[in-house]
């Protein structure tokens, strides 16, 4: 194969998995910025996700629906654990949080492994979306370049969010100081609901988008947290930019590296992580606490 | 908190050693591993309790210490004891560069950077084929014996001696440094690093002694598990162990050092006992985490204190 069109092969698909992971991280990294916490469930929301994802196509025989209902699911699920158990934990320190959340993530993944059984569920993909584009002559699944749409599309939603409704200026308030913009007679605790339901919507979507790739399988969720963990950690806990280039620094060496250097991808993304925790601890894009 | 009585604890190591000489092959095997479980819940108790440092990273230190056992029990043929206290060393030396830079943190920072260094550790085992073997791991670890009636150590009952006089021996070590100068002054830069430092403590290596004893701990757990599975592979790193041994630590009770053992053997029994009889119990055990971290965050340790103290007072006011 011609060596351009290989390494723009390579791009793509680097840039779709930067996609998939920016779903994820994203919600992470929103959850940490207003409530200063780390939901270790996360990465079982997002399985959550590509099994509603499935079971609703399965039902119904519609990939778009299952893009809806996947994250409305996760949504009311986080709504609810936000509201009866993490709610009562603000006051105290951090670590009871990492610990709830890493409890959740628990009791998520074996209910999940009660109602699907053990085995992988394979997602289709609509006709529309199974087809192949020629890239440089060079075949190359459409989904995939749907994918680096859908994440540039929910950059664009978010951003649009954080910066332009009212609900984004009370995030963005609340992440910077909570006492005080609840002092102004906002009511913080309804935003941090809000902000915890809609990352693990997001998660969930991520999920549901990923279930026609990777098909939907038991520890789908461990596997991804910890890179979703590298790319909150890198770009910087709370900020969005931050989470942006984070996805696209780790989408590119898991890629590459495992293309090129694949004794080496999975390491270097490690000590990555720690040399950006050590030197800049708020990461890159971050403000130091 | 009221640290239970040291004698009781050796007491209660003693009987479960005993127990190896009259329970049937089966039952002993299994006791040798909780026992192995609860020495690696200790270890973790002595950061996650007495430094307040959660740490998801405890994977780390529990398979380097298997797999620097694995490698002089295969290659150099040592006695298991050896190996053992091998690989507590190897793993303590480890910790000093390490825990250097983990300890510069706490909080979310410190639980995100010992979970780096752990997964670091797994991805190096498992593409450093040639010498770790990879992702099949190392099968066929030998018990070595040796010397001097060594070779006692390597059948089911001596084996079974050793782990629990390695319990023993690493619940006086964490018990001594808990009550010892140098532990103190790690219990006040827990609870106020600041004001520690006014009074002229260095929180870091305060904090350092700490890491550099509790991962020599699991490297000692980490090295009898070779020894007792006579395999290693590279999931001993997986972050889901960490999290495992967490859940241990929490249950039990964090900070009173025998909670997180009582947690780790409660578990482990539990796990194999329920896990055959409903497939639910996965699930029954995050519920209840979920429950224990809000609700009674002192854990089952806590629950046992509440409880004596009740019958002490009900005693006294009873003649």
């Amino acid at each position: 194969m011609d060596p351009v069109a290989l390494f723009t092969l390579q791009l793509l698909n680097a840039l779709s998995l930067s996609a998939l992971l920016f779903f994820i991280a994203l919600g992470l990294t929103l959850i940490f910025g207003i409530m200063r916490v780390i939901n270790f469930a996360h990465g079982a929301i997002y399985m959550l996700g590509a099994y509603v994802g499935v079971t609703t196509q399965t039902l119904t025989g519609s990939f778009a629906l299952s893009l809806v209902l996947a994250p409305l699911a996760a949504a009311l699920l986080g709504l609810a654990f936000e509201r009866s158990a993490l709610t009562r934990l603000y006051a105290r320190e951090h670590s009871a949080f990492l610990l709830v959340t890493f409890g959740l993530a628990l009791a998520l993944t074996e209910a999940i492994r009660l109602a699907w059984g053990p085995d992988p569920r394979q997602a289709e993909l609509p006709a529309a979306l199974a087809g192949i584009v020629f890239v440089l002559d060079e075949p190359f699944p459409v989904y995939r370049l749907v994918l680096i749409g859908a994440g540039a599309a929910a950059a664009l939603a978010l951003w649009l969010l954080l910066h332009r409704t009212r609900l984004g200026l009370l995030m963005r308030a609340a992440s910077q100081n909570a006492a005080m913009t609840a002092a102004l007679g906002n009511d913080v605790a309804a935003v941090r609901a809000a902000v915890f339901a809609l990352a693990c919507g997001l998660a969930a979507l991520g999920g549901a988008l990923a279930a026609p790739l990777f098909t939907a399988y038991i520890g789908l969720g461990t596997s991804v947290i910890i890179d979703a963990f590298v790319i909150v950690m890198i770009g910087g806990m709370g900020s969005f930019v931050g989470t942006a280039v984070g996805s696209l620094l780790v989408g590119f060496a898991q890629t590459f590296g495992n293309f090129y250097f694949p004794e080496l991808a999975l390491g270097a993304t490690y000590a990555l992580m720690i040399a950006v925790l050590l030197l800049r601890p708020g990461g890159l894009f971050g403000r130091e606490e | 908190m009221t640290p239970a009585a040291p004698r009781a604890v050796l007491a209660a190591i003693a009987v479960l050693a005993a127990l190896g000489f009259v329970l049937p092959g089966y039952a002993v095997t299994l006791l040798t591993e909780a026992i192995i479980l609860a020495l690696f819940a200790l270890s973790l108790d002595l950061l996650v309790g007495h430094a307040r440092l959660v740490s998801f990273g405890h994977a780390g230190p529990w398979g380097f210490g298997a797999y620097v056992a694995a490698g002089l029990l295969l290659v150099l043929q040592l006695p298991l004891p050896v190996a053992a206290l091998g690989a507590a060393l190897a793993t303590a030396l480890v910790a000093v560069p390490v825990g250097w830079l983990c300890v510069r943190t706490t909080g979310v920072a410190f639980a995100m950077l010992s979970l780096a260094f752990a997964q670091l550790g797994y991805a190096v085992v498992f593409k450093w084929s040639a010498v770790t073997g990879g992702s099949d791991g190392l099968p066929g670890v030998p018990r070595g014996g040796g010397p001097l009636g060594l070779d006692w150590l390597a059948t089911r009952e001596g084996f079974h001696v050793l782990a629990a006089l390695a319990l023993a021996g690493a619940y006086l070590i964490a018990r001594g440094f808990t009550v010892s100068p140098l532990g103190r002054v790690a219990a006040a830069v827990r609870e106020n690093e600041a004001r520690a430092q006014a009074l002229g403590y260095d929180p870091r290596r305060t904090r350092l002694a700490v890491f550099v004893l509790s991962y020599g701990l699991a490297g000692l757990a980490g090295g009898l598990y070779a020894g007792f599975a006579r395999y290693v592979s590279p999931e001993l790193f997986f972050w889901t162990v960490s999290g495992h041994v967490l859940v241990m630590v929490i249950l039990g009770g964090a900070g009173t050092l025998v909670g997180p053992m009582i947690g780790a053997m409660a578990l482990f029994f539990l796990e194999h006992q329920l896990s055959g009889l409903t497939e639910s119990w996965g699930l029954a055990l995050g519920i209840v985490f979920i429950l224990v971290v809000i609700f009674a965050p002192r854990g089952l340790m806590g629950w046992i204190e509440d409880a004596l103290r009740r019958g002490r007072r009900a005693s006294r006011a009873d003649p």
